[in-house]
């Protein structure tokens, strides 16, 4: 305790050496303020994290009954997981069909995701008039994006089940307008379902624009510059001088978006509904099917990465 | 006469002629056809998106800003018969606006704050006071990005019941203090890329004008990472302000301490009751609460009362946020 005292004093070069303090050198200074540094996060990780994580996955064989302030434990083995993928109906789906349903998407759109994000960002690295405006409006959706607001403005459950009843979809139905300029079902329904998904994908993709803004503003002006001098077009910049050199945070990016896709998806509110449920250990159990899909599929892509060599810089390093 | 300007046609033929096929004009000329195109086609698309962003936005304004009986109205699509600000005053009550808002900006500033301190020390510590393991560490952190909240939740929920936090703010409070908030693990790794971007010059000289490690920290890197700052109060803010997870499994919002997030979810779940024992329904007649399209309206303005306050906060930080990602290394 006192060594950590004396090393947040200031080692200024009047101080008097009578006070006789122990004086480490710089390097050691670093090392017990580096461990002080961390001490918040080492506290909370320990205690709000390390436990609480290791905790869950010992629940997730017992069933867990609340029972006048204590929680009683029977040890039940697997059944919570098998219950989980063979019994579990939340509404009208079941967290077998949604945890599929999710991963599927995660991968389709994945890879949609990325390049509509580098493409927008790259454009949004270009210069052009009201540049700055449009780069403030795309980051509106990660402002807004709230569970809160999302269960409002579908007007909650109550609410859309009256509106259906009575016939009354939106207020403002794009596909109604569309049916009566005659265009063709299926273009319609095309483009209704491109309408509908791109707020999705704007917001999903504010992040991911936003990194890859800033690699692209990372890469040193130095090469456009020369690329320019030598006559390449836009098109060869972007996937000789764009592309090579955000590849190595395509892995961030990627990781990003498969876990905020994840959490924003609907397995994720059905562990909370069982959470909220107080079905503790079977939320657990899903919590940990989630948590194995994840790095499952993380590690897929960690290995898929390293296969294509994405990932080291291309330059230098 | 005739041949004159027969001539005189031929001439011009000939001019327009070598003009077109003079391969330093078609040079010119298919770059300059390229270029609108390409700048035609960036515009559609990037303002058609910037329109697809804004529509929910703009309906929302224009449906808080009609008079409770245009609902029953079809013909008011976009622009009111009747201008009032009725429908604000319905939702406000609906969410206890006043005392709703304060809290939640009470709560979310004071963990912004909190959560910038604990993840920017540990992003440093990360970055440049590197210990044996401390790489390790870093992995810990990679891992509470990728967990998800609720495979914790239980056993934090025992936690704070056995420090009589449960139904206190100071449960988000401690959770972001300790580094532990929402995503901080992602902050910590943005700082800590960030950190490791600027010039080891910067430490050094600081040692060597008699700075301990602390003050380095404080008095030079902190202020020079004006980017990652910005990048991250705004993140920890917005999500704090939008976060209705922990809210709920730690029970912050009770109705002595209304939170927007809450207050909103549970009004759009049962618009009709909270209507009913805020008193809102005594504002407006029976002929329009019982439309079902009133009740939709209502959540839809209750849920602009609730990003308002963001949108305005971010018109004025807007800029910087721009500006703090071009000079940021975040992704380093």
């Amino acid at each position: 305790m006192n060594k950590k005292n004396a090393s947040t004093q200031l080692p200024t070069i009047n101080v008097i050496p009578k006070k006789k303090r122990i004086r480490l050198s710089y390097k050691k200074q670093k090392v017990v303020m580096g461990i002080v540094f961390l001490l918040p996060w080492i506290i909370g990780f320990i205690f709000l994290f390390a436990v609480p994580f290791i905790e869950s996955f010992r629940y997730s064989f017992y069933e867990l009954t609340p029972k006048s302030g204590e929680i009683i434990k029977v040890f039940i083995g697997l059944d919570n997981y098998v219950y989980a993928f063979n019994e579990h109906v939340a509404r009208n789906t079941s967290f077998k069909v949604e945890l599929i349903n999710t991963t599927l998407d995660a991968l389709i759109n994945l890879p949609v995701l990325l390049i509509f994000s580098l493409f927008i960002a790259v454009m949004l690295n270009m210069e052009f008039k009201g540049r700055a405006i449009v780069r403030a409006i795309f980051f509106i959706p990660v402002i807004l994006n709230s569970a809160a607001v999302a269960s409002a403005l579908g007007g909650g459950d109550a609410i859309a089940s009256l509106l259906e009843a009575q016939g009354i979809d939106k207020i403002f139905d794009l596909e109604f307008y569309l049916l009566q300029t005659g265009m063709s079902e299926w273009l319609i329904t095309f483009i209704v379902g491109l309408i509908d998904r791109i707020y999705t994908i704007l917001s999903l993709a504010g992040v991911p624009i936003l990194l890859f803004l800033a690699s692209i503003q990372s890469v040193p002006k130095y090469l456009y510059e020369a690329a320019k001098i030598e006559g390449a077009t836009s098109y060869e910049t972007f996937w000789l001088i764009t592309l090579p050199n955000v590849t190595p945070h395509l892995v961030t990016v990627t990781v990003y978006a498969l876990v905020d896709t994840f959490l924003t998806s609907s397995v994720s509110d059905i562990i909370s509904d069982e959470l909220n449920h107080q079905n503790w250990g079977l939320s657990s159990a899903m919590a940990w099917v989630y948590v194995g899909t994840i790095i499952v599929m993380l590690v897929s892509l960690g290995l898929l990465a390293k296969g294509l060599k994405i990932g080291g810089s291309h330059y230098e390093e | 006469m005739k041949n004159k300007l027969f001539n005189k046609l031929k001439l011009m033929y000939e001019n327009i002629y070598e003009n077109l096929t003079n391969p330093r004009n078609v040079m010119v000329r298919s770059k300059k056809s390229k270029e609108i195109i390409m700048v035609v086609l960036r515009n559609v698309l990037l303002f058609g998106l910037c329109f697809v962003i804004l529509f929910p936005t703009i309906q929302q304004i224009s449906m808080a800003l009609r008079a409770p009986e245009d609902v029953n109205n079809p013909a008011v699509v976009w622009i009111p018969l009747h201008w009032s600000l009725m429908n604000l005053k319905i939702a406000a009550v609906v969410l206890d606006y006043k005392n709703a808002l304060l809290n939640t900006i009470k709560i979310s500033v004071i963990s912004m704050f909190l959560q910038i301190l604990s993840t920017s020390l540990a992003g440093y510590a990360f970055a440049r006071l590197k210990f044996k393991g401390s790489n390790i560490l870093f992995i810990f952190v990679i891992l509470t990005i990728i967990i998800p909240p609720q495979a914790l939740s239980l056993q934090q929920y025992l936690y704070f019941k056995d420090l009589g936090l449960i139904g206190n703010e100071l449960s988000i409070y401690l959770m972001s203090g300790l580094g532990m908030g929402i995503r901080s693990g992602i902050f910590i790794y943005i700082f800590r890329q960030f950190f490791r971007g600027l010039p080891k010059e910067l430490e050094e000289s600081a040692q060597i004008d008699g700075a301990g490690v602390f003050r380095t920290f404080w008095n030079v890197m902190l202020p020079n990472a004006r980017g990652a700052l910005v990048t991250v109060g705004l993140f920890a803010f917005v999500w704090a302000w939008n976060d209705a997870y922990y809210v709920k499994i730690f029970e912050v919002s009770t109705s002595d301490f209304p939170l927007l997030t809450m207050r909103l979810i549970n009004a759009a779940e049962g618009m009709y009751a909270a209507l009913f024992y805020t008193g809102g329904l005594d504002l407006i007649g029976q002929d329009v609460w019982e439309n079902p399209l009133f009740l939709s309206l209502i959540s839809n303005v209750a849920a602009l009362l609730m990003m308002l306050p963001l949108l305005i906060m971010y018109l004025f930080v807007q800029k910087q946020f721009v500006e703090s990602i071009e000079r940021t290394g975040i992704v380093g």
